[in-house]
């Protein structure tokens, strides 16, 4: 059988640093194939060069026979690539309908014809067999209905392709089951389907193949029928998984720093908690349970509407009420977004290394020059920057580095209490070792660290200790340990899940 | 955990991608973007000393000082504004009037020593709500400083009646405006003075190093504890002072002061710091540079004076060129991007 969607040997790379590397896959009609590998190996960057958001180095994307010209977004969707994407792309304040047919809605001279509109909307829905008011405003969706809207509206392209990026990282068990038989429903309709995940269950329920891919590399092209789950993950990770009981920190905490109480914010309800010193606290569950929200408006980064929050460090207690404050009295704070929050890319390691630290750097008002330079050279060596150049712009560094300039900026104040959100996404799985090592080391020295993570593998070494978090409520707090996967899964998706 | 970590590191080296740093090419785009400046006064100074009869006489250059100093004097401190990406101070143009007349107005009656209390006095008002207007409130700044412009336009008609002042005969701000050390007059001493002073802030101490992050990244800025909202309070203030400075200097030159008397600062001033290199786009600029756009403004205007071209076609060269720097500096940044 031919070929509906082929790419031949893809390779792009990010400054030097290859994302995909002479990667080809090819999926026929009716086929669903299953692209997986860790956080990092390519798999997303491959389907955004599919669906021609990303602009390939080399290599062609070929539908039905016709190349596809390169990063060219619309040819794609013309020829029948149908993206879903990992982050919802959804406008929260339009409504069903619109959302589902944003960009291609039917028009004529220009204005919008919405009964047209809507019925194009609805065949969609009931093609994946979901019922939602089309003109419900997606701000009041659930995230799993928001994900659905996300389909519908790939579907509505009418596709020969359907590509699904971890589309099942925020459901829960039984809506996941919904989606995995919607999208067998729909690939025995003719329809190809590209599923990425690295859940490995999923795939041999779903998936004919499986590809996997390894920091950009193809590794194998797999029959699903004819390997084991096991034999995936090998290939995966390229060695053996096992759970390392030595990464175990023997904690000994000290006194109470962070003393949160009843913290009410935008999409959080009510939380306590505290970080003791030496204490790593984790906080798991899923994308949206209100984790971010939550850290930021302990730290007064974003306005909080209730609650206080305490910070005691050397025998003395102050209350923290601004995100300015809460850096005085030693708070620091990698966010979640690095290029946009954490560091200001045209700027030179040392100017980005010695933001936060400026009074202790300057003689009345002025920069003492020379001492600014040793400051900004000790911290980007003790974090292990590569090559460690502070005249550099930030933004010339790969991810892995980026993040490693944001921690330093916080380290130099050596901090009562840091504050990480995401701390490794989009990092390299090097870089991502030495941040452990440091947020690791940091504790060691005596900081409170409190962590957001969505990477379980990463919540599960780091943390002592993990709360997790479900529509802005702790629903269950479990000790090292307690913790395991399928522990923190279930109270973040909200049911019991089978125990095997 | 040692064991631990000695693993994760050796995994870490074997898996480190060779290169960590994306080689930029910033291009000549970029270069001339933000030094192409020192070129083009040459060239223009050049050209016009052999080809422009009357430019290089002693007479013409002194005047061209003249006219330089309270433009100049206003557009190395709205460079402040400019590089903390707020765009412009509109409101200078009510700044340097409202300062020309206080000077003189007040000047004749109590002194000039009480009629400055006062003139920086209106300063320190217009630099303080034009900056809790955008840095607290986040109200953008073309609106407020429009605000304010015509609030304060407003207010000085209203107490001037719109009359003419002029200063005493013989009096300090004429003796002033007339004084030269050679040819050079005082005024232009008065905007090298600034220049350096605004230098020295801009690229030595923390405010100025705040202003520029700022201009960079302002969340980053917030989010690395920084009061970011006193920092822009700070850049207005820093413009607003430059200007009652530029209204002494502007009314002393010609010892009258009007309320219309700065007509068009604001995009003149504008003009002289795009030129010069400082993007509009905030986090990049220079006041030494602003010193030389101002220079090129002045230069290329007397040119067009002396070969006899009109007032139109001034205006229609000088918005030309703007649009030729701001291209650059669109052009280079976004090649600086990729």
């Amino acid at each position: 059988m031919a070929a509906v969607v082929e790419a031949k040997n893809i390779t792009k790379a990010f400054g030097g640093v290859k994302a995909v590397d002479d990667v080809s896959v090819s999926v026929e009609a009716g086929e669903i194939l299953a692209v997986v590998g860790e956080n990092g190996a390519g798999k997303s960057t491959l389907m955004r060069i599919l669906a021609g958001i990303e602009t390939q180095d080399s290599g062609q994307v070929i539908v039905s026979g016709e190349v596809i010209p390169k990063s060219d977004a619309k040819a794609s969707i013309d020829a029948g690539i149908s993206l879903v994407h990992q982050e919802l792309s959804l406008v929260p304040e339009m409504t069903v309908a619109e959302n589902i047919l944003l960009g291609s809605a039917p028009t004529t001279v220009g204005i919008t014809r919405t009964r047209q509109m809507k019925q194009i909307a609805q065949a969609a829905l009931e093609e994946i067999g979901v019922s939602v008011d089309l003109d419900e405003r997606i701000s009041k969706l659930s995230v799993a209905l928001r994900q659905f809207v996300e389909i519908a509206r790939a579907v509505a392209r009418k596709p020969k392709v359907l590509i699904l990026d971890e589309p099942t990282a925020s459901l829960t068990p039984a809506e996941t089951d919904y989606l995995l038989s919607m999208l067998q429903r729909l690939a025995d309709r003719g329809m190809s389907i590209v599923y990425i995940s690295h859940r490995i269950p999923e795939v041999f329920r779903l998936c004919d193949t499986v590809t996997i891919l390894r920091d950009g590399k193809q590794i194998s092209v797999l029959d699903v029928a004819k390997t084991t789950p096991q034999q995936v993950i090998d290939q995966m990770v390229g060695r053996e998984l096992k759970k390392d009981l030595e990464s175990k920190r023997s904690s000994s905490p000290g006194h109470v720093v962070l003393k949160a109480v009843g913290i009410r914010a935008e999409g959080v309800n009510d939380i306590s908690l505290e970080v003791r010193a030496g204490e790593i606290i984790g906080l798991g569950g899923l994308v949206g349970a209100g984790r971010t929200e939550l850290v930021r408006a302990i730290i007064g980064a974003d306005p909080r509407k209730l609650g206080k929050v305490t910070l005691t460090v050397n025998g003395k207690t102050k209350v923290i009420s601004s995100f300015e404050s809460a850096v005085k009295a030693g708070v620091g704070y990698v966010p979640e977004e690095r290029r946009t929050d954490g560091l200001a890319l045209t700027m030179t390691v040392a100017e980005n290394i010695t933001l936060p630290n400026r009074k202790e750097l300057s003689a009345s008002g002025f920069q003492l020059a020379r001492k600014i330079r040793t400051f900004a050279d000790d911290l980007s060596k003790r974090v292990g920057l590569r090559p460690p150049e502070i005249d550099r712009e930030a933004g010339q560094y790969s991810g892995g580095n980026q993040q490693k300039i944001v921690i330093a900026k916080w380290l130099g104040r050596r901090p009562a209490l840091i504050v990480l959100d995401e701390p490794t996404r989009g990092v390299d799985v090097g870089a991502k070792a030495e941040i452990h090592r440091l947020v690791k080391e940091l504790a060691d020295n005596g900081t409170a660290v409190l962590v957001v993570s969505s990477d379980l593998p990463e919540l599960l070494e780091l943390a002592d200790t993990i709360h997790v978090v479900r529509d802005g409520t702790i629903t269950g707090t479990l000790s090292q340990e307690e913790a395991d996967e399928k522990r923190v899964m279930s109270l973040a998706a909200g049911e019991q899940v089978e125990n095997a | 955990m040692d064991k631990k970590t000695t693993l994760t590191q050796q995994m870490a080296v074997a898996q480190e991608p060779e290169k960590a740093i994306v080689e930029r090419k910033t291009g000549a785009l970029s270069w001339v973007a933000q030094n192409g400046i020192f070129i083009f006064l040459a060239v223009l100074i050049l050209v016009a000393s052999f080809a422009v009869n009357g430019f290089a006489s002693l007479e013409n250059l002194t005047s061209i000082l003249n006219r330089a100093a309270p433009i100049g004097i206003v557009a190395v401190g709205m460079t402040y504004v400019v590089i903390s990406g707020n765009y412009l101070d509109l409101s200078v143009v009510a700044q340097v009037a409202t300062a020309g007349v206080i000077f003189l107005a007040v000047g004749n009656e109590y002194g000039l020593f009480v009629a400055a209390l006062a003139a920086f006095a209106a300063s320190l008002v217009y630099g303080i709500v034009n900056g809790v207007a955008v840095g607290y409130f986040k109200a953008n700044a073309v609106i407020v400083t429009l605000a304010t412009t015509y609030i304060g336009l407003g207010l000085l008609r209203f107490f001037s009646g719109g009359s003419i002042f002029f200063g005493n005969p013989d009096g300090p701000m004429e003796q002033f405006g007339q004084a030269k050390l050679g040819p050079i007059p005082a005024s232009t001493f008065v905007l090298l003075a600034i220049t350096i002073v605004l230098s020295i802030l801009l690229t030595r101490t923390n405010f100025g190093f705040l202003v520029k992050s700022f201009g960079v990244n302002e969340k980053a800025t917030r989010l690395a504890g920084v009061n970011t909202d006193r920092v822009i309070v700070g850049a207005f203030l820093v413009t607003a002072f430059a200007a009652t400075l530029a209204g002494f200097v502007f009314a002393a030159y010609s010892n009258t002061a009007v309320s219309t008397m700065s007509q068009g600062f604001d995009f003149r001033a504008l003009a002289a710091i795009i030129i010069g290199g400082t993007s509009v786009f905030g986090g990049r600029g220079s006041v030494l540079r602003t010193l030389l756009g101002v220079m090129f403004v002045s230069v290329l205007n007397n040119i067009l004076v002396l070969v006899g071209i009109s007032f139109g076609y001034q205006q229609l060269a000088l918005g030309i060129i703007i649009l030729l720097a701001v291209t650059l500096d669109v052009l280079s940044r976004k090649l600086g991007e990729k």
